[in-house]
């Protein structure tokens, strides 16, 4: 049967009413119609679900709709939209970071809790490829997506004139 | 208008579907969701080879929220399929492989229709498997088709038995060239079941609506295919069926066959409801369309100085229970095993085999990257005899401007000497230091530019702005971005000017499909053609208006340029919303090139169109301890003839490049008695952001007569060349060639240690 759940997703409150065993990520493109979220595997294998969990990169297709109560949800939708990118979205487009797309809200996520995570410090190119080690990209070989990350973070780092021009 | 003082074309633009792809508003197959839709699954059988006495599914019917429960029984007794029609949509008395379709449900929900399943009573009774495609070739095999010549199959394929398509290839004696020649070299290469890989699995949803008409949306590759396919199941003409295609998560020829399409449709039918489906990664790894499992032998004789006098090679591909891509992917390696040297005499043979594993597909130059592992790690064991260096071994054999290739056309644009020089001098290749356990090495290939014809129909817009429709699909590679490039660049416009329509069977013309890196290439081809349509048009009109000859003319920055007036695109086209507004039609056909049909018998793809050259290097570590590989440097030099979008050809190379890689170090579908073992994506080991070096590209352009501006296609060659470049560097390395693929670090440590 069906329970009340609020949850609060990109800044808004959402009033639902769910089944216990449903997942944010069914919650989010099912209720919700955020569909930016994107399925796959639904078992915590490869990361195109991901979504931000009070700042945090989580999988969404394994993580209880229920137990998000009172936390600060991200998805994709509320980073940016194609009038106002967000510094990562702009970034993966100008770097070529995007081909099929799939996996591209999930990178963008995951890029960001990690960046969030360490902002004093500029990232090596190894420690962003671990840091984007557990979402599959099948497209792009991932070189131009650590780019894209490794520009993003340079800027930051108030370097940004290290970043190629095309 | 010449290449080199193109604006739009050429340049590094982000591509069109770049910002909703970010921001996550991009709608793929898997979005859609229909109002009062239902959730489909399918009940696929557990054995590999059994007889299906009974299947009841009464009480799955009766289970509530259940809405429709198909099997064999409920839908035309129809066989379909590509090369071969050899399908049937579920089991009919015969299960071939686990995991092939017994039923299907629609329910509410996905948990009562996984319910429903379980409901389902299915008796088997066993029949002895066949797994080894060799086997299958033994004249007292089984048949696993008994009734195979009953299948209606293209008239090109030859067939027998559990040979679903035998192909040839010969030129001048083999024979009397291996008695001859100082040498003679025969060795035998396996590869590996390889799963595409899309991260959007396949998806479809249905519906009929009250005129008979079904409209599938899907995030297959051809959705004219698709059509079709759905038309010989539904036993429907294809205009009382739509495809629409919204978004597509990745297909690399995964996606090319027919997906879930087919039983959403029929659910559909029967509940009279929309049907949604979605395959389980489980699903995908054990019942989709991924690349065949191969077993080559080569056997190439050569002069003392290392020149190649003849080549036999025979290539057997695993198809599985049904044929799928097999016959043509199979028939294609004969091209790739005499690969881009001169070969005088040749002779190969291609064999589709019949298994009881899973039907096979075309995954990504299906069967490039295993016969180039052969012929490529062969040459080097060739060199490696000789005492020839391996670059210099390639370049005493390979082709040059003007040479017959191996169905006897005129080889031209032919840039492979380049493309070696250029891959080798990147990696270093003079400057190799024997230092143990390190080592660099070189593979090179050709491919073509899948012929098949496009058109596109451009419609002005009255702000200046052009829409594009075409039938092809954009999967992921950027070629749509890249042919509405040339689009904007034949009408003086911005590539923002130009909008591309969502692909929908119902008006959008035929397009041969994204599928053979033909895309860019073709609809780049029919976007020329149909610019050259419009141009004609809006110079007759300003002709007519302002009595300045249309010779005269010319489009420059979105205006029609006469004599001193410039008169925006934008202008004539409001003007002419009073004489039906401005649309203009391209196509493309590239024909094949001449060929001498006495070199080849039952090849359906037997000369290749507009081929590019490419070269691949890398430098590799083998750890001597524990046998892992890794990858220091990767170096690829590709002939792209016209580079449209630097920025996504190397997207095409760094991204076909992992995908091989993978092929050559860590992807395989196990099978262990007809089961596969690793059907999730922890097991299945595709590359991840920690296992895939940094590849650096070169692009070569030696322009095509038949491209777009000189392009050739792109998007497969990339992945070629790796298994046979990781193969030979490892051999480098530790003197030792791997000739099964994947090279796991297991098979590196137990040669190392003097087995086998
Ligand atoms: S869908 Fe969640 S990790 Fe794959
Ligand atoms: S862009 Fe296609 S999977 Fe990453």
């Amino acid at each position: 049967m069906r329970n009340p759940l609020t949850l609060t997703i990109n800044g808004e409150q959402h009033d639902l009413l769910i089944e216990p065993h449903w997942t944010l990520l069914h919650v989010l493109r099912g209720q919700i119609g955020l569909a930016g979220s994107k399925e796959n595997c639904l078992e915590a294998e490869c990361g195109v679900c991901t979504v931000l969990l009070d700042g945090k990169a989580v999988n969404s297709c394994i993580l209880l709709a229920s137990l998000c109560a009172g936390r600060s949800i991200v998805t994709i939708e509320g980073l940016g939209d194609p009038e106002h990118l967000h510094p990562l979205q702009a970034a993966f487009v100008k770097h070529g970071a995007v081909q099929c797309g799939y996996c591209i809200p999930g990178m963008i996520l995951t890029a960001k809790s990690y960046l969030d995570e360490h902002p004093d410090r500029m990232p090596s190119r190894d420690e962003i490829r671990e840091a984007i080690s557990g979402t599959l990209c099948r497209c792009t070989g991932y070189q131009k997506i650590i780019d894209a990350i490794a520009a993003v973070a340079a800027e930051r780092a108030g370097k940004g004139a290290q970043e190629d021009a095309p | 208008m010449r290449p080199n003082q193109n604006t739009v074309a050429g340049r590094r633009l982000p591509r069109l579907d770049g910002a909703a792809k970010a921001t996550g508003r991009y709608v793929y197959g898997t979005d859609v969701t229909l109002p009062g839709t239902l959730y489909g699954k399918v009940l696929r059988s557990d054995m590999p080879h059994a007889r299906l006495t009974r299947i009841d599914v009464s009480a799955a019917r009766a289970m509530r929220g259940v809405r429709a429960v198909i099997t064999s029984a409920d839908v035309p007794q129809v066989r379909y399929g590509n090369a071969v029609k050899d399908q049937t949509v579920f089991a009919t008395d015969t299960v071939r492989f686990v995991g092939h379709p017994l039923a299907a449900v629609a329910a509410d929900t996905l948990e009562i229709a996984e319910q429903a399943l379980s409901a389902i009573a299915v008796e088997l009774e066993p029949l002895p498997p066949l797994f080894d495609p060799e086997a299958a070739l033994a004249p007292d095999a089984p048949l696993l088709h008994p009734d195979w010549q009953d299948y209606v199959a293209l008239p090109v394929i030859a067939r027998e038995g559990n040979i679903a398509g035998r192909s040839r290839m010969r030129h001048g004696d083999v024979e009397a060239a291996f008695a001859q020649a100082h040498r003679v070299y025969e060795h035998r290469f396996t590869t590996a079941l390889q799963h595409a890989g899309y991260t959007e699995p396949r998806a479809a949803s249905a519906a009929w609506d009250s005129t008979g008409v079904l409209t599938v949306w899907s995030n297959g590759q051809l959705p004219f295919e698709v059509q079709a396919t759905l038309a010989d199941i539904l036993e429907l003409p294809v205009s009382r069926i739509r495809v629409v295609v919204p978004g597509i998560g990745g297909g690399f020829g995964g996606k090319l066959r027919i997906g879930v399409e087919h039983f959403a449709a029929l659910l559909a039918r029967q509940s009279g409801r929309p049907v949604k489906m979605i395959t389980t990664s489980e699903e995908e790894l054990i019942a989709a369309h991924p690349r065949q499992a191969a077993i080559i032998t080569v056997k190439t004789a050569v002069s003392a100085d290392g020149r190649i006098l003849a080549r036999q090679g025979r290539v057997v591909v695993d198809c599985g229970a049904c044929s799928g891509s097999g016959p043509g992917t199979g028939a294609v390696a004969l091209q790739c095993l005499v690969g881009p040297y001169r070969t005088p005499n040749l002779l190969m043979e291609s064999l589709a085999v019949y298994t009881n594993k899973v039907p096979s597909g075309s995954f990504r130059a299906p069967s490039g990257p295993m016969a180039n592992f052969a012929v490529e790690s062969q040459m080097d064991i060739i060199a490696k005899d000789l005492g020839i260096d391996p670059l210099e071994i390639r370049l005493r054999n390979i082709v040059r401007e003007g040479d017959l290739g191996p169905a006897g056309e005129v080889l031209k644009d032919v840039s492979i000497e380049e493309c070696l020089r250029r891959a080798a001098d990147a990696i270093g290749w003079h400057d190799r230091a024997a230092e143990p356990g390190r080592g660099k090495g070189i593979a090179c290939s050709w491919w073509m530019t899948t012929g098949g014809s496009s058109a596109v129909f451009i419609k002005l817009n009255g702000d200046g702005t052009v829409a594009l429709t075409s039938g092809a699909v954009e999967l992921g590679t950027g070629a749509l971005t890249g042919a509405a490039q040339i689009l904007a660049e034949e009408l003086s416009l911005d590539l923002e000017d130009v909008r591309v329509a969502t692909v929908d069977t119902l008006h959008v013309p035929y397009d041969y499909g994204a599928q053979g890196s033909r895309t860019a290439f073709s609809v780049g081809n029919a976007c020329r053609a149909a610019a050259a349509d419009l141009r004609q048009q809006l110079f007759a009109l300003v002709a007519a208006q302002h009595g300045v000859p249309a010779e005269e003319m010319m489009l420059r920055d979105k205006c029609v340029v006469a004599g001193d007036k410039r008169i925006p695109l934008a202008d004539i086209a409001r003007q002419q919303y009073t004489g039906g507004g401005l649309v203009a039609r391209g196509t493309a056909l590239n024909p094949p090139p001449a060929y001498d049909p006495a070199r080849v018998e039952n090849h359906p793809l037997p000369v290749w169109n507009t081929p590019s050259f490419h070269a691949h290097a890398a430098d590799v570590s083998v750890d001597t301890e524990t046998g892992e590989v890794t990858i220091n440097r990767y170096v690829v030099a590709q002939d792209v003839g016209y580079a449209i979008n630097p920025t996504y050809i190397e997207g095409q190379i760094e991204g076909g490049v992992s995908q091989g890689l993978g092929q050559a170090l860590s992807e395989e579908i196990v099978y262990q008695d007809g089961r596969v073992l690793n059907a999730n994506l922890t097991d299945y080991k595709m590359p991840t952001s920690l296992d895939v070096p940094p590849i650096e590209s070169i692009l070569v352009e030696c322009p095509s007569a038949a491209g777009p501006y000189g392009a050739k296609g792109v998007g497969e060659p990339p992945c070629i060349e790796p298994p046979a470049t990781i193969a030979n560097a490892v051999a480098a390395a530790t003197g030792l060639w791997i000739t099964s693929l994947p090279i796991t670090a297991e098979k590196i440590l137990l040669r190392l240690k003097g087995e086998p």
